[in-house]
């Protein structure tokens, strides 16, 4: 087995009971939207509902009721994956690995257990790269797992196509793996997983924000391209299984460069005493 | 030494933070083979020049070889062949002894070759190495890290404070465990408190003192230049004129009983004495590295002071050494 190999199954299996908390609490929240809106009696009750809310609530679900109300079951579903409490989950699996694996490493002296032997810090950092691509993917098919589960046990009305679940799980992916290069790169550069933790979690409610408040405040559609949540359309992905492409590369890209940023940073940087 | 042949070489070494130096300009060069103490207080930069040795931090000037390898610049291949002694509160809590020791083992791409003798040696059972570490007393830790660090049988070995947290009983296995791989022939580059540790285990030194180095020599050498005590009992009344014997000073006078502090050769005071047909009693005090070390510090009280800045200023008078 390779040397990044064994430290990337290492830093995995640390903290692997909280990882898979987190990735049960995503399945089962993917897992109940289709239950609740099989409750409700299907996608044309929901519409109704959907009206009565005010527009400021409406934002939260990055897509208009009208929208929602022609796309049926595949609209509605969607909705699981705007939900804050979904990014919120899926953004604390990643950015907890990052802050873990590398700054919490740092912070504790762990790190110098590689880092004493014959291994070189882009190694070390490629380790805590494979790891977290891989939580990434584990978590882009872990909500539409969840649904689908939930799809098959409560059988909403309405058509649905789940290979358009494909095409969610790219976009998440993408922005999994943008949320991932950013908070890599703050854990490069700090002393503690806290500081790490507060930084990105911040950056990501931030981002979160702007692209919420851009739909319903027009001054802020202007810096609305700086959101990393822009580039995320999980609603247009489900119900017309089409994925904006050039979104997807621009999330990759967003990441990417953060990863070779933090890259840099680590290789330069001291070890905190 | 050539800096070439030597197992460790500093040039210059220097690391400051923001106006703090931690480091200044200090040149090292430990030869293989040597069993090394790297002795100073908290805070003199002993830990500084560990970390810049295993690339750790980056040095503000000058430059660290192991093996003729910058450790910066080329730290893989400086730490090719290296044990290091990871802190003990630096080890991943949820992993049992053995899953430690086989994944540092593979990190190190060598076949371990002593962890069995050093698990003996160290007394930690094999039941032990099942437990998560979260579950190990520091001491337990403390075996355990030395048994990653030297697991693998590395030419050089570099420990700060090997015996934190050991019991006296393995203190003195684990020095048995150096004197056996330094009869193998491996460099051993130990920080430690323990100054009769050291002294029993290392045949150089260096002190330092304030980021630089106050002396560097081997123990016999540093010892040859310390001044000893000499306590002589006179069957009737002291001489009065045994400070005019060079290099003899007059520490006390009581009664029949004279110390002195005598610098450099003990020759021309013995000579003296076999003159003499009332030496009574006679008691030279070998010098030990503690009072050699307090007197760099100046922390040996004494009739003439110290506290100077100067080492090696203070009169030194017989110091309570903790030694077992």
């Amino acid at each position: 087995m390779s040397v990044v190999a064994r430290m990337t199954g290492r830093l995995l299996r640390n903290g692997l009971p909280g990882l898979i908390a987190l990735l049960v609490g995503i399945a089962l929240f993917e897992f109940v939207q289709p239950v609740v809106i099989a409750s409700f009696g299907g996608a044309g009750e929901l519409t109704a509902i959907m009206q009565r809310i005010p527009p400021a609530l409406q934002a939260f679900a990055r897509a208009r009721p009208e929208f929602l109300a022609l796309s049926g079951l595949a609209g509605y579903l969607s909705l699981g994956f705007t939900h804050p409490l979904y990014i919120l989950l899926a953004g604390a699996t990643v950015v907890g690995f990052t802050a873990r694996s590398l700054a919490g490493e740092m912070d504790r002296g762990i790190i110098q257990i590689p880092l004493a032997r014959p291994i070189s810090r882009p190694v070390v950092y490629a380790a805590r790269l494979l790891g977290v691509a891989i939580i990434c993917a584990i978590l882009a098919v872990t909500g539409p797992a969840g649904m689908i589960a939930g799809i098959l046990f409560a059988r909403p009305e309405g058509e649905f196509a789940f290979q358009h679940l494909a095409a969610v799980a790219i976009n998440s992916l993408a922005l999994f793996w943008a949320i991932a290069g950013l908070s890599l790169w703050g854990s490069a550069a700090a002393t503690s997983a806290g500081r790490v933790i507060a930084w990105s979690l911040s950056l990501l409610v931030v981002s979160y924000f702007i692209d919420y408040f851009a739909s319903i405040w027009r001054p802020l559609q202007s810096i609305v391209f700086l959101s990393i949540f822009t580039y995320y359309d999980p609603t247009q992905a489900l119900v017309t299984g089409a994925l904006d492409r050039q979104a997807v590369v621009i999330l990759a890209i967003v990441g990417t460069v953060a990863a070779i940023a933090g890259a840099v940073v680590f290789t330069q940087r001291d070890l905190p005493a | 030494m050539s800096q070439d042949l030597a197992a460790i070489a500093t040039t210059n070494l220097t690391k400051r933070y923001g106006g703090v130096t931690a480091l200044d300009g200090i040149d090292l060069s430990v030869p293989r083979g040597v069993t090394y103490g790297f002795l100073g207080p908290n805070g003199a930069g002993k830990t500084t020049t560990i970390r810049l040795l295993m690339g750790f931090i980056r040095p503000t000037a000058g430059s660290a070889r192991i093996d003729g390898h910058d450790c910066w610049r080329d730290g893989v291949r400086a730490r090719a062949d290296l044990g290091y002694l990871v802190p003990a509160e630096a080890l991943y809590p949820d992993m049992t002894g053995e899953a430690l020791l086989a994944y540092v083992g593979a990190l190190s791409g060598k076949p371990i070759t002593l962890r069995d003798a050093l698990l003996d040696a160290l007394e930690l059972s094999r039941r032990d190495l099942r437990r998560r570490l979260n579950t190990y007393s520091k001491g337990m830790k403390q075996k355990l890290a030395l048994t990653a660090a030297m697991q693998t049988n590395p030419s050089l070995l570099i420990l700060d404070e090997p015996t934190d947290g050991l019991d006296p009983l393995i203190q003195r296995a684990f020095e048995s465990v150096l004197a056996d791989l330094h009869g193998h022939g491996t460099t051993i580059f130990m920080s430690s408190h323990d100054l009769a540790e050291v002294e029993r285990t290392c045949e150089r030194v260096a002190i330092i003192r304030d980021g630089r180095i106050a002396a560097e020599e081997t123990i016999g050498d540093l010892k040859a230049l310390r001044r000893r005590i000499a306590e002589i009992t006179f069957a009737g009344p002291a001489p009065e004129h045994l400070a005019e014997i060079p290099g003899v000073h007059l520490v006390r006078r009581d009664g029949n009983r004279l110390t002195l502090s005598v610098e450099g050769g003990i020759a021309p005071l013995l000579r003296y004495l076999a003159s003499r047909d009332d030496v009574a009693d006679l008691l030279l005090a070998p010098p030990r590295l503690e009072e050699i070390f307090l007197d760099y510090y100046d922390m040996t009280p004494g009739p003439s002071g110290g506290g100077d800045g100067t080492p090696g200023a203070a009169v030194a008078v017989p110091l309570k050494v903790h030694r077992p």
